[in-house]
C-alpha cells in the first residue's frame, strides 16, 4: 500500500486520529500493513518486542501463561487500539502473548526504527507519547476494574 | 351529586337490549364503545353484542392493547381512542356555502345538524370534557351553532368507572371517577347488571320505560365500592394546587427543550384530546368555483402552520409548541374559561407515539413545593404479610450457582407487572427476599435466582411442584416508553441481565418502534453468562449484542475486558439515545462516566439499584438511600433523579 494509503488508515484508527500531517507522514514512512491469519501468534510473551502495532480489522487477544491453568486471556484488543507498546518502552520485552483470534489486519511499526524516529524528532515525540500514555492508562484503568472481580458472588447473605 | 339524591334502580344484564331500544326510539342513533381495529372506538350500537364485552384495555405511555377477560361485562374498558367530540364536534363540518351565478354571490350558512343521538357509556372524565367544550364553544359571547345543535340533540348515558387504567388521572383533575353532572342516566356495572340513576327529567322518563327494579342495598353498596376502588387505584398523581402559577413561572424551564427532543410534533395528543377545540377553515370548490364550501376542520397547535403569519411562525420550535399546549391545558385555560383544559382521561399519554406523559412533565417542569404525590394503591400485597401462592413448574440451570424458575398458578395480578418490577419470595423457615421478575408469559413468570445465602440456595434447589409465597409485583420498573423512537443502549453485567430480560422482551415485541438497540453484557467468565441460548435469538430479532468477560481460557474467541471497552466501537451518540443499566454499582459508575462523555443526558439514563430490601413497600427502612426508598421509589431510577447519591461512599 502507498504511504498515502497507510497514513489514511492510520488516521482512521483511534490511536492515529487527528495526528498532524507531518506526524502522519513520518509514521507512515516506517509503517507496514500486515495480515495475520486466525490463531497465529503475533508477539510472544517474555521475548524482546520488535514491533508496535495498531489493529485495523479483526480481534487479537493478550494472553498470559499461568502454568497451573494454561494460557489465560486477560484482554482482547479491538480495531483502533494498539498492541506491542513494550517495543517503545524499556526494557522492550513483551508482557503478554498476542494472538490473532480471527483474521487480523494491522499497521505495524518496527520497534528500533520507531524509537530512533521518536528520539530524533522532539515534535513528533510530543504528539506520539501522550497518545501512547493514554492507551496504556486506559488499559490500566480497565484492568483495575477487571481486577475488582465485580461479578463474583459477594459476601454470603442472610437470604 | 346526582347519585346521592336520585332513586337507584337495577337493570338486569339481560335487559341491556331494552336500554338500547329505548334510546333508539324515535330514530336516535345510539353511539357506544365497540372494538374496531384492535382499539375501542365509539360507533353505532344496535345490540349488546356490539359493545366490548369481555374486553379490557391495557393503556400505558405510548401503548394501548386490548386483552380478553372472558367476563360478561360490557364496560370494563376505560376510555376509547377517540372521544365523543367526534360526534359533538366532528373532525370536519361544513360552515358556509358560497354560490355564484350570473353576477350575484350568495353565502348561506350550512344547515344545522339535527340528527338525534344517544351516547351510551360516557365516562365521568368524558362528561367533564363535554362541559369544558360547552364553556368554550357555547359559553359566549359567541356560540358555535353546529356544536350547540349536536349537543342539544344528544341523550347522554354515563357509565361510572369501576377500574382505572395506568394512564388515568381524573381524580387529580377533579372530574371522576364518580359522575357528578351532565348525564341523563348514570350506570354502574355489577356482575349481574347495572345500578341506574336518572340525572335529568329526560333521564327519569327513560328510566320509567325500562324494566328495572329498585336496587338492593347490597347492589348500591357494591356499586359505590367498585367506583371507590377505581378512585383508590389512581391515587392523586398530579399536584394541581397552585399548578397554574407554578407552570407560568416555569416558561424558561430547560425541560421544554428536553421534551422537544422526544416530541415528534405529530399532533396525536391534540386529536385524541376530548377538549382540544382548535380548528382551521379551508375552502372546497367545484372546478368552476360556482359553488364553494367553507369547511371547518380540527387543527393542532403542534402543526407547523398553526401559528404562522406572513413574517414566519411564532412557534417555530417544538419546545414552543409543547409549552403552548401544556400551559394552555393546565394554566391559561383557567384564565380563559374558569377550569383546567385537562380532564385526566390520559389519552394523550397512551396515544403519544413516544410515550410523553403529561403527569411526568408537569412534575418535572412545575414541581410542587412539597412533593405530596400520592402513589396509586398497589393492586395486591399491600401489607408486608399478604402473600399469594405460586408453584414451581420447572427449574433450569443457568450457571453453576444460578437457576431460572418457572412459577405458575400465580395470582393474575402478578402477570400485570412491568419490566424491572420484583416479587418478595417467602419460603417457610427462611427470610423473605426480593427477586426481580426475569420474564412475563401467559399464566406464569420466570425468576432467575443466584444462590447467595441459605434462602436463595434453598430456592435454587427446590423441586418442581414446590409451592412458594409471592408478594408483588412491587417497585417502579424500567420506563420502556422513554426508548420509543430512540436508540436504546443496555449495559449490564453478571446477574444484572435478569431484571433487563423483560425489557428486552418488550423491545423485541415492538421492535420497529425503537431505533438501534444495543446490548452490552459482561460476565466473569464465559460460563457465568445468563440466557446464552437466547442471546442468539435476540440478535436475530434485531438487537446488536456485544459480550465480554473478565477472564477466559484460550477456547473463548470473544472479547475479554470491561464492558465499557465495548462502547469504544459504538456509533451511537448523545441526544437520540436512552440507556438502561443494571449490574454491580461500580460497573454502572464506570459505564455512566462513558455514557456522560458521549453526551447522553442523565434524564435518559436509567439504573436499577440493589439495596437490602426486606418489606418491599417502603415500611421497614432497610433500603432507604438519601431521599428515596429503593424498593418503593425504585429500584429503577433515572440518574438525574438520584443526583450525586450514586457517588457518595457508604450511602
Amino acid at each position: 500500500m502507498s504511504e498515502h494509503g497507510l497514513s489514511a488508515r492510520l488516521s482512521e484508527s483511534w490511536f492515529g486520529a487527528n495526528l498532524p500531517p507531518h506526524a502522519l507522514s513520518q509514521l507512515a514512512e516506517i509503517a507496514q500493513l500486515r495480515s495475520y491469519p486466525a490463531d497465529s501468534t503475533v508477539i510472544r510473551e517474555g521475548v524482546p518486542t520488535t514491533e508496535f502495532g495498531i489493529v485495523l480489522t479483526g480481534r487479537i487477544s493478550l494472553r498470559t501463561l499461568v502454568p497451573e491453568r494454561g494460557p489465560v486471556t486477560v484482554l482482547t484488543v479491538e480495531p483502533g487500539d494498539v498492541f506491542g507498546w513494550s517495543a517503545v518502552v524499556e526494557p522492550h520485552v513483551a508482557t503478554s502473548t498476542v494472538m490473532a483470534l480471527e483474521p487480523v489486519e494491522a499497521l505495524v511499526f518496527d520497534g528500533p526504527a520507531l524509537r530512533r524516529l521518536l528520539a530524533s524528532d522532539a515534535a513528533l515525540a510530543a504528539t506520539v507519547y501522550p497518545r501512547l500514555l493514554t492507551a496504556v492508562a486506559r488499559r490500566l484503568v480497565a484492568t483495575r476494574t477487571q481486577l475488582l472481580d465485580l461479578y463474583a458472588g459477594q459476601e454470603q447473605v442472610a437470604w | 351529586m346526582v347519585t346521592a339524591v336520585a332513586e337507584r334502580r337495577f337493570l338486569p344484564r339481560q335487559e341491556l337490549q331494552a336500554l338500547i331500544d329505548v334510546l333508539a326510539e324515535d330514530g336516535r342513533r345510539v353511539i357506544g364503545p365497540m372494538v374496531a381495529d384492535g382499539a375501542v372506538v365509539y360507533d353505532e350500537v344496535h345490540r349488546p353484542a356490539d359493545l366490548p364485552i369481555g374486553v379490557r384495555d391495557e393503556q400505558a405511555p405510548g401503548s394501548y392493547r386490548l386483552v380478553e377477560t372472558g367476563s360478561e361485562r360490557a364496560f370494563d374498558v376505560t376510555v376509547g381512542m377517540t372521544s365523543w367530540k367526534r360526534y359533538t364536534f366532528p373532525p370536519t363540518v361544513p360552515l358556509t356555502r358560497a354560490s355564484q351565478d350570473g353576477g350575484g354571490l350568495s353565502l348561506e350558512p350550512a344547515p344545522e345538524p339535527a340528527e338525534p343521538m344517544a351516547f351510551l357509556g360516557v365516562r365521568a372524565c368524558e362528561l367533564a370534557a363535554l362541559r369544558v367544550q360547552d364553556r368554550v364553544l357555547t359559553g359566549g359571547p359567541f356560540v358555535d351553532a353546529d356544536y350547540r345543535a349536536r349537543r342539544d340533540a344528544a341523550i347522554v348515558v354515563a357509565a361510572q368507572c369501576t377500574r382505572a387504567g395506568k394512564t388515568c388521572f381524573c381524580t387529580s383533575m377533579g372530574t371522576g371517577p364518580e359522575v357528578s353532572e351532565g348525564a341523563d342516566l348514570v350506570l354502574t356495572e355489577l356482575d349481574d347488571g347495572f345500578v341506574v340513576t336518572a340525572g335529568s327529567t329526560r333521564g327519569a322518563d327513560l328510566l320509567d320505560r325500562l324494566p328495572t327494579r329498585r336496587a338492593s342495598e347490597t347492589q348500591s353498596a357494591s356499586a359505590d365500592a367498585a367506583v371507590a376502588e377505581a378512585r383508590d387505584a389512581m391515587g392523586d398523581q398530579v399536584a394541581t394546587d397552585g399548578l397554574h402559577d407554578r407552570l407560568l413561572d416555569a416558561l424558561d424551564s430547560p425541560r421544554w427543550q428536553e421534551v422537544a427532543d422526544r416530541c415528534l410534533a405529530c399532533a396525536n395528543c391534540t386529536l385524541v384530546c376530548p377538549t382540544c377545540f382548535c380548528t382551521s377553515v379551508s375552502q372546497r370548490s367545484d372546478l368552476d368555483t360556482a359553488t364553494v364550501v367553507a369547511e371547518r376542520s380540527w387543527d393542532s397547535c403542534f402543526t407547523a402552520g398553526f401559528a404562522k403569519v406572513a413574517g414566519g411562525s411564532f412557534r417555530n420550535r417544538r419546545q414552543d409548541r409543547y409549552r403552548q399546549w401544556l400551559t394552555h391545558k393546565f394554566a391559561t385555560w383557567i384564565d380563559q374559561f374558569g377550569s383546567f383544559g385537562c380532564v385526566g382521561c390520559g389519552r394523550c399519554i397512551a396515544w403519544c407515539p413516544v410515550g410523553i406523559d403529561v403527569r411526568e412533565e408537569l412534575e418535572a417542569i412545575a414541581p410542587p413545593a412539597e412533593r405530596h404525590r400520592k402513589r396509586p394503591a398497589l393492586a395486591t400485597g399491600t401489607g408486608p404479610a399478604t402473600y399469594s401462592v405460586g408453584t414451581i413448574h420447572s427449574v433450569t440451570p443457568e450457571t453453576a450457582d444460578t437457576v431460572s424458575l418457572v412459577i405458575d398458578g400465580i395470582d393474575p395480578v402478578i402477570a400485570t407487572g412491568t419490566p424491572g418490577q420484583f416479587l418478595m419470595v417467602e419460603q417457610p423457615g427462611f427470610p423473605a427476599f426480593p427477586i426481580s421478575i426475569s420474564r412475563y408469559a401467559p399464566g406464569h413468570v420466570v425468576l432467575t435466582v443466584r444462590a447467595a445465602g441459605p434462602a436463595t440456595a434453598h430456592l435454587t434447589q427446590s423441586e418442581p411442584g414446590t409451592q412458594i409465597g409471592l408478594r408483588g409485583p412491587l417497585g417502579v420498573g424500567w420506563p420502556v416508553e422513554r426508548g420509543l423512537g430512540k436508540d436504546v443502549v443496555i449495559a449490564t453485567g453478571g446477574i444484572g441481565l435478569a431484571p433487563l430480560r423483560p425489557l428486552l422482551d418488550a423491545l423485541v415485541a415492538s421492535r420497529d418502534r425503537f431505533g438501534k438497540v444495543s446490548l452490552y453484557y459482561g460476565a466473569r467468565t464465559p460460563n457465568d453468562m445468563l440466557y446464552t441460548g437466547e442471546l442468539a435469538s435476540w440478535a436475530e430479532l434485531g438487537i446488536d449484542i456485544a459480550l465480554t468477560v473478565d477472564r477466559a481460557g484460550p477456547e473463548w474467541l470473544g472479547r475479554v475486558g470491561v464492558v465499557t471497552q465495548l462502547f469504544d466501537q459504538a456509533d451511537w451518540h448523545g441526544q437520540p439515545v436512552v440507556a438502561y443499566l443494571c449490574g454491580p454499582e461500580r460497573m454502572m459508575q464506570v459505564a455512566l462516566r462513558t455514557l456522560a462523555e458521549r453526551g447522553i443526558p442523565t434524564e435518559r439514563t436509567f439504573v436499577s439499584l440493589e439495596r437490602h430490601m426486606q418489606c418491599g413497600i417502603g415500611l421497614c427502612g432497610h433500603c432507604q438511600m438519601g431521599k428515596v426508598f429503593i424498593c418503593r421509589d425504585g429500584p429503577v431510577f433515572s440518574v438525574a433523579q438520584l443526583g450525586d447519591a450514586l457517588n457518595v461512599e457508604g450511602l
